[in-house]
């Protein structure tokens, strides 16, 4: 076909007002708003490819091209779909495409050219139904982003000064402190959705506790003086940024992340961890710990282990005793361009694997090292029981 | 004239079938079409013609048949009746050649779909002349809207090899002598080049210019709004260089060409010459006479009713109307080659469409129909 820019723009509009209707019952099914996103993506890069790229490049497009052109926008979503965090899983997302693909070939081939008779001789063009079909497209997103807006979860904004907690969050929303705004014994969050921003906890067993939800954000948190963890997670999947955690001596831990396996990757990035035992504890739990800056620990800064998954990369770490990073009991781990320097042998203890190590492999785990820098430690790599380096 | 009719197609041939199941599909009954043409089977003499020439697939795509809608293809129906996705495959990648036989088939399945047959009278109209309310044609009454779908005016020959006893056309019925001679360097000549091998002549080549390789005569974006809106824009010097151009003789690249020629070239059984020799036999692959001098009624228009042309093409609007004789209560329109001035590849079956599917409009906006 040699599509005019109309007949591009027509037949794509029209192609995706199918797509987008689907999207919007596939929402309504799964609850998630990701189908709509991606069809919004995959409409505004189709049309902007059509109007900049495919109709100066083709003259005339044969069929098969639509391979190759599909794979493309495909490759382009996929990365727009990223940039722009959409969270969409992966196998459903390509599922989604690849049935949005087929639908437009088919209309394009053969539906239309069966409901209007010029549609080849037009190049593509829909003649009154092409504006029509963009109408209902664009009314379509506007519905669809009218119930989202009326679905955004409510803003509670904390006050600043000190409030007397457990703050028990059970509902989707987000809670926004002002500057100076302190939660006295901890929040406590039970809901998915929820989003904790600029909030300071003191005190409490837990600084933030987090159960049994999903696509919660911490941002900008900060926790001291938590009597055992400053940041808990059980069977929950989170996304915790630009945090700051300060833990007393004792048996205490920073974040810790823990039995969350079959929820989703979580994230740790760009936080500062104090003290604690532990400064980043990650146990039978997909995560990525990216980006902190953890110090003055006693057992681990960093402790990916239980069969857990993820990349600790970027991360900083200084002045503690034991281990700076391990990967234990059979987990995977990627452990990559971290700086790890001043770490001391715990001289309370036998145990081999506290001997001031950058970095430990223990217990059948697999860590693949690229790029890491140690400046000043006791030991360098070790391995135990079965533990193993590799490189990528 | 049958009370009811007010549409009539001039002419009995494959154009005439594409308008007549387009008119069909836009909702007019075969009460209200009237078909003139020499013999009923729409397909006569194409098939005549493509058995003299030996061709086993068509030059066209998928989409070269006869139906209104451009889907389904020749290659959806070849697909369904082999159960086998190579047809499709083939058709997206512009490799698909429609079988000579499968088309015929088709041809056939719609005539006798569409009711062809009930609107067909087999005569020919010489004459056709504008009055009030529409078109005479010559004793048959008047009609609002009618498509002249004439066809070619005639097998070309050049005219020093016009009494040449030894010449004949490559779409009249021959054989082939132990040596002969191909003028032209088109498709027919092309085919007409191997099928001489193939029966153990020797060929001589005698052409003008060489041929150009290409798929199709016209490039794939004057078949679409795309091409032809530069091509309707362009001023009538321009115009006339493009339809010259496409109409230059060409014939499809491949292997399935060049090996044959070349072998047959390697053992002396082919060869090119500048001028005709004492071949025992000349075979003029030269095409068809063109312009609309050569077609008496459309000769007879042009003259009575003062049309405009450019050499050999009449000056039609965009939609292959006569603008002169053209109005809100009445149609004319050319379909075929004669319908090049507005779509070159006119004389193609999904040229044919076009010239339909203009015609259609006319029909159904006018009120008095």
């Amino acid at each position: 076909m040699s599509y005019t820019l109309r007949g591009r723009i027509d037949s794509r509009l029209s192609s995706a007002l199918v797509a987008v209707l689907a999207a919007c019952v596939l929402a309504a099914a799964v609850h998630e708003w990701w189908p709509v996103e991606l069809a919004g993506l995959m409409l505004g890069i189709g049309l902007a490819l059509d109007v900049l790229v495919y109709d100066r490049l083709f003259e005339y497009q044969p069929g098969w091209a639509a391979l190759p052109l599909g794979a493309l926008e495909l490759v382009l979503v996929l990365t727009a779909a990223r940039e722009a965090s959409v969270h969409a899983p992966l196998w459903p997302a390509l599922g989604f495409y690849a049935g949005a693909w087929l639908v437009a070939q088919a209309l394009g081939h053969a539906a239309f050219p069966l409901l209007r008779l010029s549609y080849a001789d037009d190049g593509g063009e829909l003649g009154r139904a092409g504006p029509s079909a963009a109408a209902l497209t664009a009314a379509t997103f506007a519905a669809a982003g009218g119930i989202a807006w009326a679905n955004l979860p409510p803003t509670v904004h904390l006050s600043a000064g000190v409030h007397q907690g457990p703050l028990v969050i059970t509902k989707r929303e987000n809670l926004v402190g002002e500057r100076g705004a302190i939660v006295r014994g901890g929040i406590v969050v039970h809901a998915d959705g929820v989003t904790v921003k600029n909030v300071a906890t003191s005190g409490g067993r837990y600084g933030i506790e987090v159960e049994d939800a999903d696509r919660v954000v911490l941002d900008h948190v900060t926790v001291t003086g938590a009597s055992m963890d400053g940041i808990h997670v059980r069977r929950a999947q989170v996304t915790i940024k630009d945090c700051t955690v300060s833990s007393p001596p004792g048996y205490t831990q920073g974040i810790d992340l823990s039995f969350n396996i079959d929820k989703g990757t979580s994230m740790i990035e760009g936080c500062t961890v104090v003290g604690g035992q532990h400064g980043i504890f990650v146990d039978s739990t997909n995560a990525d710990v990216m980006g902190n800056r953890v110090s003055a620990t006693t057992y681990r800064a960093i402790s990916m282990t239980e069969m857990a998954m993820g990349m600790i990369g970027g991360n900083e770490i200084t002045g503690a005793v034991g281990a700076g990073i391990e990967c234990n009991d059979r987990s995977e781990c990627m452990v990559e361009h971290n700086r790890i320097s001043g770490m001391s042998a715990d001289p309370t203890t036998d145990d081999l694997t506290r001997k001031g190590w950058g970095i430990i492999s223990n217990f059948g785990s697999n860590t693949e090292l690229s790029g890491n820098v140690f400046v000043g430690n006791a030991r360098g790599l070790g391995a135990f029981t079965g533990g193993f380096f590799s490189r990528p | 004239m049958n009370r009811d009719e007010s549409v009539a197609i001039v002419g009995g041939g494959l154009s005439s079938l594409v308008a007549y199941a387009t008119l069909r599909y836009g909702g007019l009954e075969p009460a209200e079409i009237a078909v003139f043409g020499d013999a009923a089977d729409p397909a006569s003499t194409f098939r005549r013609q493509a058995e003299a020439i030996r061709q086993r697939t068509m030059r066209s795509e998928s989409d070269g048949h006869c139906l209104p809608t451009s889907f389904p293809g020749l290659a959806v129906r070849e697909a369904r009746r082999r159960r086998s996705i190579v047809p499709l495959v083939r058709s997206v990648c512009d490799r698909y050649r429609p079988p000579l036989e499968l088309f015929l088939e088709h041809v056939e399945d719609v005539r006798r779909r569409s009711g062809w047959d009930e609107s067909f009278r087999a005569h020919r109209v010489e004459r056709v002349g504008a009055v009030d309310g529409g078109f005479a044609l010559e004793g048959h009454g008047v009609f609002r809207h009618v498509l002249l779908a004439t066809g070619h005016a005639g097998l070309a020959l050049p005219d020093e090899l016009a009494d040449d006893m030894r010449v004949v056309h490559a779409y009249e019925p021959h054989e082939y002598a132990e040596e002969v001679t191909v003028v032209g360097a088109g498709m027919a000549a092309a085919t007409e080049w191997l099928n001489a091998l193939a029966a153990g002549s020797r060929v001589i080549s005698v052409r003008r210019r060489e041929p150009i390789r290409r798929p199709l005569n016209v490039e794939r974006a004057f078949f679409t709004r795309r091409g032809l809106a530069r091509f309707q824009r362009s001023g009538r010097t321009e115009r006339v260089a493009m339809l010259r151009r496409f109409n230059e003789p060409s014939y499809p690249p491949g292997r399935t060409w060049d090996e044959p020629l070349e072998c047959a070239a390697a053992a002396g059984r082919f060869r090119i010459e500048p001028s005709v020799n004492g071949s025992p036999q000349v075979i003029c692959a030269t095409g068809f006479a063109r312009g609309w001098q050569h077609d008496p009624l459309l000769a007879e228009l042009v003259r009575t009713a003062g049309l405009d042309t450019e050499l050999g093409w009449i000056v039609v609007a965009d939609d292959c109307t006569v603008p002169e004789l053209t109005d809100e209560t009445r149609t004319l329109a050319l379909a075929g080659v004669s319908a090049q001035w507005a779509y070159p590849a006119a004389d193609t079956l999904v040229g044919a469409k076009y010239a339909a599917r203009g015609f259609l409009r006319r029909v159904r906006a006018c009120r008095t129909r």
